[in-house]
């Protein structure tokens, strides 16, 4: 998830021709390129699983390019309203209750998004699982029909990232079926899982995916699409600190 | 016979007896006072940081030390500070809702502890109520109040009377949103709090987190550290049942503890390289004194005196000795301990460094039997084994060998 920013995950796109003997550099390319349309706008519930409680929050979420998202949240009514803006870098959310627009402290990027197993920085990070680490292929697979690949990515000597290495598994149409963090230690810390693919939107998509923190049982957090137009131009003033504040219908 | 033969020829070389006894006397003087001042400045300052925040003892959910959250909390704290008051040498008991959240002012925004107290309690165990430096400290009729650090306050370019937005997680994971009005910026000395502690009202912070009532920790308070750590036992009988567990200083302040304990350490091997050069030094002029005496000694076992007998008086010279000179240390070292005790030592240029402990400026040593006895009581124990290497060579000689020696 920390690859991708987390709204352009929401929007993962998957189109084009099966290759076959693919290069670790091109495959995941490729998977990212079809992750990000130009642009998009997605329905997606968030289901936060915790030992004692589970909750469900239902959002919509519009993307551009490879770094502006715009994530709102539209129940329950409790958090209904609750907007967080990622323009390139920065990072600000919205609270109804305050009626106040709060940018985000660097110090903050790690703490988890809206109580989520994700933190601001999975909003934030785009593609540097692309551009700060090297790739080969570890293995290859079955899944369901389509071959897979298994893709260590490990850091490039200097690169700002937190990981050890990254193990991503995608199938043939460029569909990314898991995704494995391990921590400097080399000890898996978190995983993610696609648990259903489908069609949306005119593409093969990931439409469930779970994330599961590894040192903590009995946690997880899964997002499900339910509706995307991909590739429609999305209005400029979406990803604006005003339409942030007061959205415009 | 043996003991007043032994007193006789201590003082028939009064010049090295003299020196003798000065060595003891320094180095017995020297233990009395450091120990003293050692002890107490520790004990001094394990108060003063835990009086800062911390408290002497905290009640807190099994597990929360591992892993600190929301939703690890003490259902009803008021029964359990109840309970805790009620426990002999404990005198306050403080019920905390500990999070971390997102503080705002304008575009200026910091993350940062945020703590519901009760200020009443509060005030009783952390000193940060009585290191406001401008305005107040909460009261029971605050409803949307807060304090902070004022380090923390600068960075957000906040005075009293500003308004504070706080954005965080409540209990049950939905968004906790606030707006306070800073009425008091306080300055403890410890860097880490002054920038990274705002205080709100109890009531209104398991109003906002979502917490219904209850709290995540109780800090507990007394009179003395040493009494609260007598109470652990009746705090863990009362906090058993409700699945809460009870952490000492230790635990709260683990890392001044190891510090303390590595001090201890290499202090200790500082005084035993002191006892062991007085002994060494004593020793080695006994056992000149014994070579020098080597043809009294022939003589006295010549008119009948047993070798046991020549060597218990030679012991018994040394005994004199170290008693006489440890005697002496302890007097003047607790004498001048005693003095200090009351007027107190002031080091220049720590100030910074004592505030940091929330230590005072002037800093007193305390005479306890147990400071005061350490350093003679090793003194005399080192000596007295020592005195037996003279007190086995002397067994040995023989009348003939020894009179005839040089």
């Amino acid at each position: 998830m920390r690859t991708a920013p987390m709204p352009l995950l929401l929007v993962l796109s998957f189109a084009g021709p099966a290759l076959a003997a693919p290069d670790a550099d091109t495959l995941l390319k490729q998977t990212y390129d079809n992750y990000r349309s130009t642009s998009s706008q997605t329905t997606v519930a968030m289901t936060i699983h915790r030992p004692t409680w589970e909750r469900s929050l239902q959002m919509k979420a519009w993307t551009r390019g490879e770094s502006d998202a715009l994530v709102r949240f539209t129940g329950p009514a409790k958090d209904a309203g609750n907007a967080t803006l990622k323009l390139g870098q920065q990072t600000w959310v919205y609270n109804p209750k305050l009626n106040q627009v709060i940018q985000l402290p660097a110090s903050m990027m790690s703490q988890s998004w809206m109580g989520s197993d994700f933190s601001y920085n999975d909003l934030s990070k785009s593609d540097d699982l692309i551009t700060d680490y090297t790739h080969r292929i570890v293995s290859s697979g079955q899944d369901g029909g389509h071959a897979t690949w298994t893709v260590e990515s490990v850091p490039k000597p200097g690169a700002p990232v937190v990981w050890g290495k990254v193990d991503v598994t995608v199938r043939d149409d460029f569909v990314i079926t898991g995704e494995t963090y391990f921590d400097q230690d080399m000890k898996p810390a978190r995983r993610m899982a696609t648990n259903k693919v489908g069609v949306l939107g005119g593409r093969t998509y990931p439409l469930s995916m779970t994330m599961s923190p590894l040192d903590q049982p009995g946690q997880w957090t899964r997002i499900e699409t339910s509706d995307g137009k991909f590739n429609a131009a999305v209005p400029a003033y979406v990803f604006t600190l005003s339409n942030l504040q007061n959205p415009r219908p | 016979m043996l003991a007043a033969l032994a007193w006789r020829n201590l003082w028939r070389r009064p010049q090295r007896t003299a020196l003798s006894l000065a060595s003891i006397a320094i180095v017995t003087g020297l233990l009395v006072f450091m120990l003293s001042f050692q002890i107490s400045v520790y004990d001094t300052m394990k108060e003063g940081t835990l009086r800062i925040f911390d408290g002497f003892a905290e009640l807190q959910p099994v597990g929360y030390a591992d892993d600190p959250g929301l939703d690890k909390a003490i259902d009803d704290p008021g029964a359990l500070v109840h309970e805790a008051t009620a426990i002999r040498g404990v005198a306050a008991a403080a019920p905390r809702v500990n999070t971390f959240a997102i503080l705002a002012n304008g575009p200026r925004s910091y993350g940062a502890a945020v703590i519901g107290v009760d200020p009443a309690s509060e005030a009783k165990i952390s000193s940060i109520a009585g290191a406001i430096r401008v305005g107040r400290y909460l009261t029971a009729a605050d409803t949307d109040s807060a304090i902070l650090g004022d380090v923390l306050a600068a960075n957000l370019k906040l005075g009293v009377g500003g308004r504070v937005t706080l954005l965080g997680q409540a209990r049950d994971g939905s968004v906790a949103a606030d707006v306070l009005t800073v009425v008091g910026l306080y300055h403890s000395g410890v860097p880490e709090l002054d920038r990274s502690i705002l205080e709100m009202p109890l009531a209104r912070a398991q109003d906002t987190f979502a917490m219904d009532g209850a709290a995540n920790t109780i800090a507990v308070g007394g009179p003395t550290l040493a009494g609260v750590d007598r109470a652990l036992p009746a705090l863990r009988a009362i906090a058993g049942p409700s699945k809460t567990a009870v952490l000492n200083w230790e635990a709260l302040e683990p890392a001044l503890n190891d510090g303390i304990e590595l001090k201890y350490a290499t202090s200790m091997l500082l005084y035993l390289t002191l006892v062991a050069v007085v002994a060494f030094i004593i020793l080695n002029t006994l056992l000149m004194s014994v070579l020098e005496r080597t043809r009294e000694f022939g003589t006295l076992l010549a008119m009948g005196m047993r070798p046991g007998q020549i060597g218990a008086m030679i012991w018994i010279e040394l005994l004199g000795l170290a008693l006489l000179g440890s005697a002496i240390g302890l007097a003047v070292g607790g004498g001048a301990t005693l003095w200090l005790q009351h007027t107190g030592i002031v080091i220049p240029g720590i100030a910074k460094l004592t505030a940091q402990f929330g230590l005072p400026e002037r800093l007193y040593p305390r005479l306890t039997p147990l400071s005061a006895l350490i350093g003679p009581g090793a003194i005399l124990a080192a000596i007295l084994v020592g005195g037996l290497v003279p007190y086995f060579r002397v067994a040995r000689l023989t009348p003939a060998l020894a009179m005839r020696a040089a």
